[in-house]
């Protein structure tokens, strides 16, 4: 058996020129044509974007290599889109998926959507609950494509295209009137945007294999930010004998993003920033590594044992010197790189068992170790530029220890599971899925939590002739909890005695009672085939999360701030309408819909008492009923609700058009009812100057917030406007065209297509920033924390060849 | 390929996660409570931080000064918020008045003696010899002692913080009765020398630890604040003997880095802390051979000299006979009080031999005024000798009566705990 069959020198060939090629003309890309619209932007979940009922995915800055927010069936009391992200698998095997704090980039650019045959989502708690606490909002799996029977196959794609802003208004934009002489000089239509593939596989008796290598970047609007990314990657599968046979897969990625001052930093920045930023620097590079290896062995027909181990690590860093025309003579520098990995064990003995021609039984018993791994070093430094060497190696090697300040933070986790899964199908009508898991987490006293789950599903085709399936399902699962919960915290007050001593004394006791998040989930759902070509579903689902774990603040004579205590309740319900449709299909002509639409509502339900004296206090001026995701802001002295952040409803409308060889597919995002406060950047007071009054001006709106400085001085922060966050988006648009039948005569050359792709092309709404998903938590903040540059429209041109 | 080599491959990783330590992770960059306190070195740091939150609480925004003689108008602070403390306008929308009236940093203290109580009474003997545990236990007890009678002497009515009864209302005098048998028991445990780590005795580092001395000044000016003054002069006399002279020792709060920077490390600095020299005159009488020891003399302001700026001092030696001579007239032994009287105040003008019953109280009352300035017990003292609206003539006689010689109590220190403003800073 071979596993570089003959051609294989010849691919190699061409894998190295071809790529050698791409790079070098920086142009031209050729892209495989899924059944997806894919996007000109590095990160999977663009592509998901408008393509599942209940995913969204919230586009909110326009830097390359950003991760657009994912939500799947998520709710937090934190409203950063961490904490609500969905658990992400490759091929099983869970993965880090969000970005580091240090560089912020998109762990999802790492992979290339070439490389991928299909996405499954899992909402419903009957497959959720057999992650445990991975899960509690909902999974994506991504299913790396096999090599496809033949000795072998060269794919390459190249595509290249620009970024620009359209019809720009800076008066929109977040940083206006924000250090404008750099800002002036700072946006650019015609950003490059490009990407090369070669891909090469091949199947036979011995396995499949598929490797190849990538190239994206994207230089964005911003001058001198362009993110840039390169992967190699492998899957393959060999069959050891009849029975055992092994699955690797690998990808390892380099990614790179410069960031800038102005436009990319907080507008409250400390530093003064008194010239353009010619000698700036902000580099961040990233290495993502994913490996996995499976092995399984067939028993017999029934009986299969299983184990895959994966490991996903990533290496962050980022150096940053800012110089000192910029800090009026201080230069700053920092250099910080964080580590995280994480190992994954799953072992699976799958049993099949045929109790009578109708009844039958797929059984899953497993046991999954997961151990994350987080290492965090930095050291940063400012101090007043001196002539001669580099400003910036001095400060951060500690040119002069006293200016210098380093960090290092470490944090570990192990997960030990033990799951069951019990597939019962009686006459492939009804079907019941039973799971059980048991997580043991390090970070708890009290280690076990047990999630249980039933789903039955029946398809009423063959017993009332009617082509419905109805589904229900019902069980827990539940979220973990920051780790600083549980172990308490001493603390080193000071120094004593000439130094030689060292007090500490107690920040905060241990939590003995720390446990996760507890997430009950009710789902249903109808699918109704209102033709044979049209199929219409509703899902409905209900998700109560209980018991979080807050700080409880004490009493000044309690010696301590604060102690942990769990309690309050929140509830996330929605309605999710899918409409896939293929209207015309023809050998000619062929016209394919999807239509989904979400429509969301979250609640408290129940909240501490004495809720002011907590960490959740933000939450005190909600009732029990309101939204938890309610924008409330002062009136008088009053506080009010004037807004909700999160949309009543959101979704996708897509379109493909087929005619000949020619196709062409477009992808409308939307959503409405979401609100978006915008804090003034001139409407800022110390409340002791006016008097405690606002508004102060009549142009004010009578909205404001309160806050204090470090001084402890009171804030009043008004609100500019409260605006309709609704739009629509056409998000991609591809058109692309197979040539093959004009290349017949070259013989091995088995596809070329040609085509032409476009995101983010138009956007109808009434916000009056440039982008209304900009936000992240629905308020702009007077510093711009939490809210993305302007969102570029990019087109790009490409092709693809297969031989 | 034989199935059961696989086999193992498989229950590789289920042996694996049987590991009784999977789920147990040891947190490598963090102090964290459980199973730190492992050695008598860590066992002192939990006792040095007692200290430090002493510290924090009578240095921050120079409180020490603000409760004693900045209030009474004897030093000035050079800090913006000193007028309004002189000024008696303690419940000033101001930041720094009001964490003055915050009685946060004593409640941490009391935390943390409570908390090495419990860290002493878990460890072993091998952790622990008799010499270290007796020293440490009498600390903690030390600290909780002077914590709850600086309370009590601030404020008045105090909550308690302990667990038997935490949050109950405790009058002054309860609270300084509990401070008191603390105090009682903390002096049968604590040396009147400390070893350092060597196992040398050593008198900086006794200066600035709670010591023999220390605590039985302490019990004394607790006693005399509930009016035992018997009991003061006896444990003062019995203790304080001819034997011991060479082993007495002073305390102080040691200087040095607080990871809250607001805390100054050279708090008698003369550029913040003066007298007035008006306020000098008046207190130390032209021949006064203590105007140049104790002051630097400029043309408008004295400042304090500072003999060893390494430490605080709270309780110094030389208010030994002072609390020797308080107590024996208290006992009705006036003779033995002039004489220590006399001791006390060496280098005054005047001859303390001829004082009455009727004039003792204000001689003594005059020289802690001059001896211990700095010590931050002027207005104590005042309190103590019924003297509040005499030199604080913001107050008359009945606004002392509803407690106005106490502080006022922040808006922080209220919260939480259902307690309200004392009377006298209640009114609108």
């Amino acid at each position: 058996m071979r596993l570089f069959p003959k051609p294989a020198g010849r691919a190699l060939f061409f894998l190295l020129v071809s790529f050698g090629i791409a790079i070098s003309l920086n142009a031209q890309d050729s892209l495989r044509v899924d059944s997806m619209i894919l996007s000109n932007r590095a990160g999977l979940e663009h592509i998901l974007q408008g393509n599942v009922a209940g995913l969204r995915v919230k586009s909110w800055s326009g830097t390359p290599g950003a991760q657009a927010t994912l939500n799947l069936r998520g709710l937090s009391l934190d409203p950063t889109d961490q904490s609500t992200m969905p658990l992400i698998l490759i091929n099983g095997v869970p993965i880090i998926a969000s970005p580091s704090h240090i560089t912020g980039i998109d762990p999802l650019s790492y992979y290339s959507p070439d490389q991928i045959d299909r996405i499954e989502i899992m909402k419903d708690i009957d497959q959720l609950a057999a992650y445990g606490v991975q899960a509690p909002n909902g999974a994506i799996n991504i299913i790396i494509k096999d090599g496809e029977p033949g000795s072998i196959h060269v794919r390459g794609s190249v595509s290249g295209g620009v970024n620009f802003l359209q019809n720009m208004d800076y008066r929109k934009d977040a940083f206006y009137n924000f250090n404008s002489f750099a800002r002036r000089e700072m946006y650019d239509n015609g950003g490059f945007v490009h990407e090369q593939n070669v891909l090469v596989d091949g199947a036979g008796t011995y396995g499949s294999y598929l490797f190849g290598l990538t190239n994206h970047s994207d230089q964005g609007i911003i001058k001198n930010t362009g993110f840039g990314r390169q992967s190699l990657f492998l899957n393959a599968k060999y069959n050891i004998s009849d029975r055992f046979s092994a699955h690797f897969y690998n990808n390892l990625a380099l990614a790179n993003r410069n960031g800038r001052y102005a436009g990319e930093y907080d507008r409250n920045t400390p530093f003064p920033v008194i010239a353009d930023e010619t000698f700036f620097m902000d580099k961040n590079r990233d290495i993502g590594l994913l490996s996995s290896m499976g092995l399984a062995y067939q028993f017999s027909s029934a009986l299969k044992l299983g184990t895959v181990a994966g490991l996903s690590y990533e290496g962050a860093s980022r150096d940053v010197y800012v110089p000192s025309n910029m800090l009026d003579g201080e230069i700053y520098a920092s250099s910080a790189a964080y580590k995280r990995q994480l190992l994954t064990l799953n072992t699976t003995l799958n049993y099949l068992h045929d109790f009578s021609d109708a009844l039958k039984l797929d059984m899953t018993l497993g046991n999954e170790i997961r151990a994350t791994d987080d290492r965090l070093t930095s050291v940063d430094g400012q101090r007043s530029m001196e002539n001669g060497g580099s400003d910036f190696v001095k400060v951060v090697t500690g040119y002069n220890a006293n200016q210098v300040n380093a960090f290092s933070d470490h944090e570990k986790e192990n997960l030990l599971s033990f799951y069951g899964i019990w597939k019962w199908k009686y006459k492939n009508d009804l079907g019941v899925n039973m799971v059980l898991r048991a997580d043991g987490s390090s970070l708890y006293q009290n280690k076990w939590a047990l999630y249980p789950a039933l789903g039955i599903h029946y398809d009423l085709k063959s017993t009332l002739e009617i082509p419905v399936k109805v589904k229900a399902s019902f069980g827990r699962t539940g979220v973990l909890s920051r780790p600083e919960v549980y172990r308490g915290q001493l603390d080193a007050y000071g120094v004593y005695y000439g130094g030689n001593y060292l007090g500490i004394g107690q920040l905060y006791p241990a939590f003995g009672n720390a446990k996760s998040v507890s997430v009950t989930q009710v789902d249903a759902g109808l699918s109704f085939a209102v033709l044979p070509s049209v199929t219409l579903s509703v899902d409905y689902f209900n998700k109560t999360y209980r018991n979080f774990t807050y700080q409880r603040l004490l009493p000044n004579i309690s010696g301590i701030g604060y102690e942990y205590e769990t309690g309050g309740a929140i509830r996330l319900s929605g309605v999710e309408l899918n409409l896939d449709a293929k209207w015309i299909q023809t050998s000619r002509f062929t016209w394919m819909s999807n239509l989904n639409i979400s429509f969301y509502k979250n609640k408290i339900k129940e909240l501490p008492g004495d809720i002011e004296n907590t960490s959740l206090a933000w939450l005190g001026s909600l009732e029990e009923g309101a939204a938890v995701t309610s924008l409330v802001a002062y009136q008088g002295k009053q506080p009010k609700v004037i807004g909700n952040s999160e949309s009543k409803g959101f979704g996708g409308f897509s379109n493909t058009f087929r005619y000949g060889n020619v196709s062409a597919s477009m992808m409308f995002t939307y959503a409405w009812g979401a609100d978006i406060i915008t804090e003034s950047f001139t409407s800022r007071y110390y409340a002791d100057r006016v008097g405690n009054v606002f508004p102060v001006k009549s142009a004010e709106t009578p909205y404001y917030l309160i806050s204090t400085d470090t001084d402890k001085r009171t804030i009043y922060q008004g609100i500019r406007t409260v605006e309709d966050g609704s739009f629509i988006r056409l998000s991609r648009v591809a058109l692309s065209w197979h040539l093959t039948s004009m290349f017949k005569k070259l013989g091995q050359l088995s596809d070329i297509e040609v085509f032409v792709r476009g995101d983010n092309l138009l956007t109808l709404s009434k916000y009056s920033g440039i982008n209304p998903e900009e936000n992240i938590t629905g308020s702009r903040k007077y510093d711009l924390s939490h809210t993305g540059t302007p969102l570029p429209s990019s087109v790009a041109l490409g092709f693809k060849l297969v031989f | 390929m034989k199935c059961w080599k696989f086999i193992l491959i498989a229950a590789f990783p289920l042996l694996f996660s049987c590991n009784k330590g999977m789920l147990t992770i040891e947190p490598e960059n963090r102090t964290v409570p459980e199973g730190y306190y492992n050695s008598a070195q860590r066992i002192q740091q939990a006792v040095i931080g007692g200290y430090v939150d002493l510290r924090r609480a009578l240095l921050a925004n120079y409180a020490w000064v603000m409760y004693g003689e900045a209030r009474a108008g004897d030093l000035n602070v050079v800090v913006p918020y000193q007028s309004m403390v002189v000024n008696q306008e303690l419940t000033a929308d101001n930041r720094y008045v009001s964490e003055l009236s915050d009685w946060g940093y004593f409640y941490d203290v009391i935390r943390d003696a409570n908390d090495i109580l419990d860290i002493i009474a878990g460890a072993d003997d091998e952790i622990l010899n008799t010499y270290r545990r007796n020293l440490f236990r009498g600390e903690a007890l030390a600290l909780k002692s002077m914590a709850y009678f600086y309370l009590a002497r601030i404020w008045g009515t105090i909550p308690s913080a302990e667990k038997n009864n935490f949050g109950k209302r405790l009058t002054g005098e309860e609270a300084v009765t509990l401070a008191a048998g603390w105090a009682s028991e903390a002096k049968q445990l604590l040396p009147w020398l400390l070893l350092n780590d060597d196992g040398i005795e050593s008198v900086a580092l006794t200066a600035v630890r709670f010591n023999k001395t220390a605590i039985t000044s302490l019990y004394a000016q607790e006693q005399l604040w509930l009016g035992k003054a018997q009991e003061a002069y006896s444990v003062l006399s019995n203790t304080f003997t001819a034997a011991m002279a060479d082993s007495l020792s002073g305390f102080g709060l040691s200087n040095g880095t607080d990871r809250r920077t607001e805390i100054p490390q050279n708090p008698l600095n003369g550029n913040v802390v003066r007298m007035s020299l008006d306020r000098l005159n008046a207190i130390y009488p032209a021949g006064d051979a203590r105007r140049s020891s104790m002051f630097s003399i400029s043309a408008n302001t004295a400042t304090l000299i500072v003999r060893d700026a390494t430490l605080l001092e709270l309780l110094p030696r030389r208010e030994i006979n002072l609390l020797l001579a308080e107590a024996a007239w208290r006992s009705n032994s006036l003779d033995q009080a002039k004489a220590y009287l006399t001791m006390a105040a060496a280098g005054a003008t005047e001859d303390y031999s001829a004082l009455t019953d009727e004039t003792f109280g204000a001689a003594l009352l005059l020289e802690r005024q001059r001896m211990l300035v700095g010590t931050g017990q002027r207005v104590f003292d005042l309190i103590r000798f019924g003297k509040v609206s005499t030199y604080i003539p913001e107050f008359t006689e009945d606004d002392v009566e509803k407690g106005a010689a106490y502080w006022p109590l922040s808006a922080v220190s209220m919260k939480g705990n259902s307690w309200s403003q004392n009377s006298f800073w209640a009114r609108p």
